[in-house]
């Protein structure tokens, strides 16, 4: 009975999270885009969008730049997946890490570093243009796309090496003995086995991409989406347009809706389990097939973390205000001690504390998903999928409409920040726990009851043992993501809450790319320091950082 | 002694499936019961209901002078082998198997002499320390075993323990399960779909299909005196005879003529190729339509008026080879024969 009663608090509690923190906020969003400025219901701005050529393209390009990247990343992920996990590639560990950088990389900070090589005034361009050849500067749709292939193809890389990895090679045995090509192995077993990775890691691709708004607004020069529509129309200091930017909010919203929704339908058959015990070998590769399956690899990998290299560098150069000077030093770095040493400290103890509840509520919420059927969890794990398809900044924008005014004031709070983190990363906890719970067969349980142990015993002795290393590693990912977190910060902060993120973003837009740099690589440490204690725990598990 | 009964025992799943449907089956102290049959038939559900993990839509269990289902299944104690193994992952085999004797308070001497007796039955000793995960499922199953046998409990559950070890590991272990049990004198009940494994170890065996017992008795009584049809089929093999005028020539001169069965069966060893001295049964003439020679036994298949029908010969000579398309007769006999009604339940033939 008391077991009950505490799932029923938690149902409660869970449900009130979600109606205060999300669901209140999106649809005071969705409501707001019904109203004119002076409270009354109106389309006015849905017609405004579908009138305004201006929204027609920020749509259109969105749908660019998200296929686009989608394209990317989908090519670079899925060649390099295949390569590392079925040939024999020297150094295939160091490719990894350097996958998992351009993953935990600093958001847009990718965007200015190829403006450095390649801008118009960029390093190699005009090393080229000295020896002759002329390429256009990198502005555009096509840097645009150039940027999101090499920053999201981690994601379907990390989704398909770990499917590939699992395909029980009996299964393909078992189509060679019946004589298919290593071809037509290839398309009719292992394509359909990974495509529900293939697919998942689009969707992760597909959805930050449209989200991203920092990569167009430096890159684009002109080439708007809809998130820098919404951020533009929200923040423009005269004739700011909360309204529109609401509008166009939802509209993200949707096409990310449908893009979830399109996902789930072409894998909805597609569910197969792994088998640990007959695992795939590594061919070793010859002559120039090995050649060029270690160059493909190593160049796919090194221009994914071309960024974070270049910012390394770049925060040891001096400067000169924002000139670089020839020589190194660590000039930017202590620039930051003494100015900005509140910003980093911001930046650890908001993401610490939004650790901290999206470990405690994501767990007891998992259990729960996990281990009561009922029409009210499933309830909740439809109601989980909502953050994933917000963009950040759109949640950024739900949380000033809802918590500017009203009983519970929050704008300009760490509080603010450090919920809007919470709330967009939670559902990720909640399925990582719920997942690990079930991947424990419940018969695990019932033996340790069988042999004398009562129900909330075994779960202690038994699921919680084999369930902890993944929470903890969660939570450090979890930590990887809040301290990265730019989109909702960015429309959230105010002068006392800066963090790391919004801070370089700033300093970029002021052209000072030294500190920009230094800061961006403090951050990388942070990052990579929480990947490698969540490593420690899940041996070296990279697909648990998606 | 009747020690465990479940009576009238039904699950249902969903609205309108029922996985047991009025199951009642009671077994003695120290008796090996197995439950036998398909895929799908409700084998594990009944042990999991028994065991406590899945509570019954209706019905009783009774174990002793209890309720069952009024004590909770970490209270019954119980034994049990799972199907899937469910050995813990995080665990050393040592400390899988002596899992159960901590909530028991063995005292910690006692714990290692009998988990190290458990782990030399099952042919683990050597394993003791590894861990569990990269373990064939075979080694898994075993360890499954002695964790469930360490405990001595009251009753113990097998849901078909053995269904991946090699087949010599298999007879064996099968012999250390049934001398275990009887030394420890424990009510067991055993899993199986392995006809053969189940009329090799059981007291008693129960044969079930579709959620409901179809015969429960003695190996030999499964066997050889079949109360259904499908206890007959799957127990063991059957030539199912084709009606008609042959058929009917049959029966009347093996008089049985006032036996109104929808179908008749004959087991392939209960038929001979005809000989002189045979004085009862009738018989059939037909032609070889194929002769496989397996040493011990001799495999017939021969074409008849009443369809093929295998013939089983113990102990074929050295010139009891048949060609294709030699003819010969079949001899059956009357006790031979089996009726079943339209039900396929088992007519008596009297006499
Ligand atoms: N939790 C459940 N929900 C719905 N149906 C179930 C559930 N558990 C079992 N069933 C169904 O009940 C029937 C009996 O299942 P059970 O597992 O008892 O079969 P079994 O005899 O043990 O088979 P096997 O020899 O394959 O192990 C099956 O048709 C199964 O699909
Ligand atoms: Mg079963």
């Amino acid at each position: 009975m008391s077991r009950l009663n505490f799932w029923s608090a938690v149902a409660i509690f869970t449900w009130l999270l979600l109606a205060i923190f999300l669901l209140l906020p999106v649809g005071t969003v969705l409501l707001s885009s019904f109203h004119d400025p002076n409270g009354q219901f109106t389309l006015a701005n849905y017609a405004a969008f579908l009138s305004e050529p201006r929204f027609h393209r920020a749509l259109l390009n969105t749908l660019v730049v998200g296929f686009g990247g989608l394209a990317g990343a989908l090519l670079l992920g899925a060649i390099m997946a295949f390569c590392i996990s079925r040939f024999v590639i020297f150094g295939s560990k160091f490719v990894s890490l350097l996958a998992i950088l351009a993953l935990v990389s600093p958001p847009f900070i990718g965007a200015y570093s190829w403006i450095v090589l390649f801008g118009a005034g960029g390093l190699v361009r005009t090393g080229l243009r000295d020896v002759g050849i002329m390429i256009p500067p990198i502005y555009g749709l096509i840097g645009i796309l150039i940027v999101f292939a090499l920053k999201f193809y981690p994601y379907v890389y990390l989704m398909v090496s770990g499917a590939l990895a699992n395909v029980n090679r009996s299964l393909e045995e078992a189509a060679e003995g019946l004589g298919l090509t290593p071809w037509q192995r290839t398309f009719k077993i292992s394509f359909p086995m990974v495509f529900p990775a293939l697919s998942a890691g689009g969707l992760l691709a597909f959805i930050h991409a449209i989200a991203d708004f920092g990569t167009p607004r430096l890159l684009g020069r002109g080439y708007n989406v809809l998130a820098t529509e919404a951020f533009t129309l929200y923040s423009a200091e005269v004739g700011s347009n909360m309204s529109m930017a609401t509008t166009i909010s939802v509209v993200l919203i949707i096409v990310s809706m449908l893009f979830v929704f399109l996902q789930r339908y072409m894998s909805r058959r597609n569910v197969y389990h792994g088998n640990m015990i007959n695992k795939p070998i590594k061919i070793k590769l010859k002559g120039w097939r090995n050649v060029a399956a270690h160059t493909v690899v190593y160049l796919i990998g090194l221009l994914g973390a071309l960024p974070v290299i270049i910012s390394i560098i770049y925060s040891f150069r001096l400067t000169n205000g924002p000139v670089f000077q020839s020589g190194f030093g660590l000039q930017s770095y202590t620039r930051i001690l003494f100015n900005l040493g509140d910003v980093v400290r911001n930046s650890l103890t908001f993401s610490v504390m939004a650790v901290i509840l999206i470990v405690l509520v994501g767990t007891i919420v998992g259990v729960y998903v996990a281990r009561r059927t009922t029409l009210n969890t499933s309830l909740l794990d439809a109601a989980f999928m909502i953050p994933f398809v917000m963009p950040g900044i759109v949640i950024g924008i739900a949380y000033i409409a809802v918590f500017n005014t009203g009983p519970v004031i929050l704008t300009g709070t760490a509080t603010i920040i450090i919920l809007s983190v919470f709330i967009r990363r939670l559902p990720y906890a909640v399925r990582t726990t719920a997942s690990a719970l079930r991947q424990i067969s419940p018969s695990m349980e019932e033996a340790a009851i069988s042999l004398g142990y009562s129900p909330f015993q075994a779960f202690l002795r038994i699921t919680v043992p084999l369930i902890v290393p993944g929470i903890i590693a969660g939570g450090m990912l979890s930590f990887v993501t809040a301290i990265n977190e730019l989109s909702s910060s960015l429309v959230l902060y105010v002068g006392s809450t800066v963090t790391m993120p919004v801070r370089i973003y700033l300093l970029i837009l002021d052209g000072d790319f030294g500190t920009a740099a230094a800061m961006a690589s403090i951050l990388l440490l942070v990052s990579g320091l929480a990947v490698y204690i969540a490593f420690r725990f899940l041996g070296r598990n990279e697909q648990a950082l998606l | 002694m009747t020690y465990l009964t479940v009576g009238n025992a039904t699950k249902q799943f969903g609205v309108n499936f029922k996985a047991l449907d009025g199951v009642s089956v009671s077994v003695d102290k120290g008796e090996f019961f197995t439950l036998l049959g398909p895929s799908g038939c409700g084998k594990t559900t009944l042990l999991r209901a028994i065991a406590g993990f899945n509570d019954l839509t209706s019905g009783d269990i009774k174990l002793g002078d209890y309720d069952l289902r009024k004590i909770p299944p970490h209270q019954r104690d119980i034994g049990m082998v799972f199907q899937d193994y469910a050995v813990f992952p995080h665990l050393s085999v040592f400390d899988n198997v002596a899992f159960g004797l901590k909530p028991r308070k063995v005292p910690e001497a006692e714990r290692k002499a009998r988990v190290d007796e458990a782990l030399a039955t099952v042919r683990l000793s050597a394993l003791a320390d590894r861990m569990p995960s990269a373990m064939s499922g075979g080694q898994q199953q075993r360890i499954g075993i002695a964790r469930a046998m360490v405990i001595k409990p009251r009753l113990l559950l097998m849901d078909e323990p053995l269904s991946n070890l090699d087949a010599k590991l298999r007879i064996e272990l099968r012999e250390e399960i049934r001398d275990i049990q009887k030394q420890i004198d424990i009510a067991a009940i055993y899993v199986t779909h392995d006809q053969e494994e189940a009329l090799a170890i059981s007291d008693r065996i129960c044969v079930m299909s579709g959620g409901h017992v179809e015969q429960i008795g003695t190996p030999q009584d499964i066997y050889g005196d079949p109360q259904t049809r499908f206890v007959a089929n799957f127990v063991g093999t059957l030539n199912t005879l084709k009606s008609g005028a042959d058929l009917e020539n049959l029966t009347r001169n093996l008089g049985l003529s006032d036996v109104k069965a929808e179908t008749w069966a004959v087991r392939p060893e209960r038929l001979g190729l005809s000989n002189p001295a045979a004085r009862e049964g009738a018989t059939i003439k037909g032609t070889v339509s194929k002769y496989v020679y397996l040493g011990r036994e001799a495999h017939l298949q021969v074409s008849t008026g009443i369809g093929e029908l295998v013939v089983h010969i113990a102990n074929p000579g050295r010139n009891a080879g048949r060609a294709v398309g030699e003819p010969v007769s079949v001899l059956i006999t009357r006790d031979a024969l089996m009726g079943f009604d339209t039900n396929g339940k088992r007519l008596s033939t009297g006499g």
